[in-house]
């Protein structure tokens, strides 16, 4: 039959396409996986030109358990990741649902959206160190004149004021992306939804409570979920504005594994610390797929 | 009746959108605004409070002093074209074909498979960079441009892939079926068929590529160490070792991201559509 024949060329085409690109994701993705871990097991040490490795069995992780800073580590993350879970989703539905509205379409405010979005977080992050500078930034110089503040303050020298800080510079610049993921799911919610919300007499709250919010209930939780999977990778402005300082106030795990690998050599431990940081993103990025799936089925059905 | 008295709240709540939306204006611009605004303006026109806007303190002097002084930063910004030229044009040269089989050639647990590409961009940084730091140090590549691009490649593959695959699902299967009865086969159908009604979500997913290669840190700071430096690197940089002359650091950020900033605003409709909707659809 020829459709038999057309399927088999189409099914060994197919596996011809997919060759390349399968090969270079396992070479660049799946071989450090397993790599990880083989050095999780194991005690590295740089010396002289050379590396030398020697089995420690669960030495690294048993390390972790005892240790301070990881714990401290650990804390700082649940409390930044919580924060800024909730913080970018909530302002992100905020903002998707005024640029849904027929006030918001003008294309300006795409623009205003997708520039926070493109800007490198590394020149965020210097752009906040210029603006909360103690001596000159613009911050302490507009508190004080609306006689906020009576004294210039160093804002990034106090633990909580710079994980506060931290936080909300990384809000600002996570925001546009969630917010445009919320914007295309709220554009898919069906306005004869509306209609019939409105003609039963519902107000706007109401139809926002009993239209918009459950139609949207599969938006957020993505939303939710890759925001998480993101602020587990937060880098850049902890780098550039406080190393983890004062006082490993700002050191979240991925900051940790990084400094323990890279400036404290101490490879092995550092690859146990981010095979932590993998199996939750992973968990994560299972809950994510299957967040992802009763919708398809819905939609094959 | 209630309609009418929908309207009549109607004027109440169009007064807290345009709040709102100034609001909004307000969170996203003011930061950027600064940043522009600073790199425009003498030195001793910042360290002043509050800062000294007359017109003469304007100036493009922070420009030509960080373009003539930091060599770094050319160089910095040919190696972040060059690594996010490369990883992009790879990434759509090979991340098309797999497109395209993961949503039409009926290979076996397509979806599984796009799943688990979609996966892999989650991944994070720190998992894979031990283990490429030790293997590219092994081979002698550390501060590579290329080595660099290819470790791109391994992010910028699955953004392509995953934005090409929604696309290609909702493409009509008449298409490619006449396209057979005509005797074209798989390879031909996809050139000359699939691919040129693909040119924007092809022009998404190139943005969406460049941008995330332009911008990336993580790995720059571990791969490079001094003739790869891409841009990121070089701002950072700049910010520890000149930290007090601020108009000359946010003349170098501006630089740094206009490029980038460029293309979002050119391509913001594909983005939202291309990247956005992608991120949702099974």
């Amino acid at each position: 039959m020829p459709s038999t024949s057309f399927e088999r060329r189409r099914r060994r085409a197919g596996l011809l396409f997919v060759a390349p690109a399968a090969i270079v994701l396992l070479a660049i993705l799946a071989y450090p996986i397993v790599e990880s871990f083989i050095l999780s097991t194991q005690s590295v040490r740089l010396v002289a030109g050379g590396v030398t490795k020697e089995w420690n069995s669960f030495g690294n992780y048993i390390r972790l358990a005892g240790d301070e800073t990881f714990r401290r580590a650990v804390v700082n993350t649940v409390f930044f990741s919580f924060g800024e879970v909730a913080l970018v989703v909530s302002i992100s539905l905020a903002v998707a649902l005024l640029l849904n509205h027929p006030l918001g379409r003008w294309g300006f405010f795409r623009i205003m959206l997708v520039i926070p979005w493109a800007i490198a977080p590394v020149a965020n992050a210097v752009l906040w160190k210029w603006i909360l500078n103690s001596n000159y930034g613009i911050l302490n110089g507009l508190l004080k004149s609306l006689g906020l503040i009576e004294y210039y303050q160093v804002w990034l020298a106090r633990p909580w004021s710079a994980f506060g800080f931290l936080l909300f510079i990384d809000v600002w610049k996570s925001v546009p992306f969630i917010a445009l993921l919320l914007l295309a799911g709220l554009q898919r919610v069906p306005s004869s939804l509306y209609k019939a919300a409105y003609m039963d007499g519902a107000g706007r709250w109401q139809a926002f409570r009993h239209v918009t919010l459950p139609t949207m209930r599969g938006a957020l939780a993505i939303a939710v979920v890759l925001q998480t999977i993101w602020s587990l990778r937060v880098f850049e402005i902890i780098f550039v504005l406080t190393r983890g300082g004062p006082a490993d106030a700002t050191v979240l795990m991925n900051f940790l594994a990084y400094r323990v690998t890279f400036n404290f050599l101490d490879i092995g431990y550092g690859a146990a610390i981010a095979n932590i940081i993998f199996a939750l993103t992973f968990l994560l990025a299972i809950t994510y797929v299957w967040l992802m799936q009763p919708r398809k089925r819905r939609v094959s059905s | 009746m209630s309609f009418a008295s929908a309207r009549g709240r109607g004027r109440g709540f169009r007064l807290l959108v345009v709040v709102g939306l100034i609001l909004f204006v307000v969170w996203s611009a003011a930061p950027i605004l600064w940043l522009i605004v600073s790199s425009l303006m003498q030195q001793q026109a910042l360290i002043v409070q509050p800062p000294d806007f007359s017109p003469s303190n304007f100036t493009l002097e922070n420009f030509t002093e960080v373009i003539l002084s930091a060599a770094s930063l050319g160089r910095g910004i040919l190696n972040s074209f060059i690594v996010a030229l490369f990883s992009t044009a790879v990434a759509l040269v090979i991340g098309a074909p797999a497109a395209y089989a993961l949503a039409r050639l009926a290979v076996p647990r397509a979806n599984a498979l796009a799943f688990l590409v979609l996966a892999t961009q989650m991944l994070p940084g720190i998992a894979i960079a031990i283990p490429l730091f030790l293997v590219i140090s092994r081979l002698g590549l550390i501060d590579n441009v290329l080595a660099l691009g290819m470790v791109y490649l391994s992010f910028n593959l699955p953004i392509v892939i995953w934005i090409l695959r929604g696309f290609f699902l909702a493409i009509p299967e008449g298409i490619e079926k006449a396209a057979a009865v005509d005797g074209a086969g798989v390879v031909g159908t996809f050139l000359h068929i699939v691919l040129p009604i693909s040119i924007p979500p092809l022009g998404a997913a190139a943005v969406f590529a460049f941008v995330e290669a332009w911008n990336e840190f993580f790995f720059a700071l571990i791969l490079t160490r001094q003739d790869a430096q891409t841009v990121p690197l070089v701002i950072a940089q700049f910010a520890g070792q000149y930290q007090t002359l601020f108009g000359q650091m946010m003349a170098a950020a501006t630089i740094s991201i206009a490029p980038v900033i460029a293309l979002a605003i050119i391509f913001r409709n594909q983005i939202v559509r291309g990247f956005a909707d992608g991120m949702m659809k099974g």
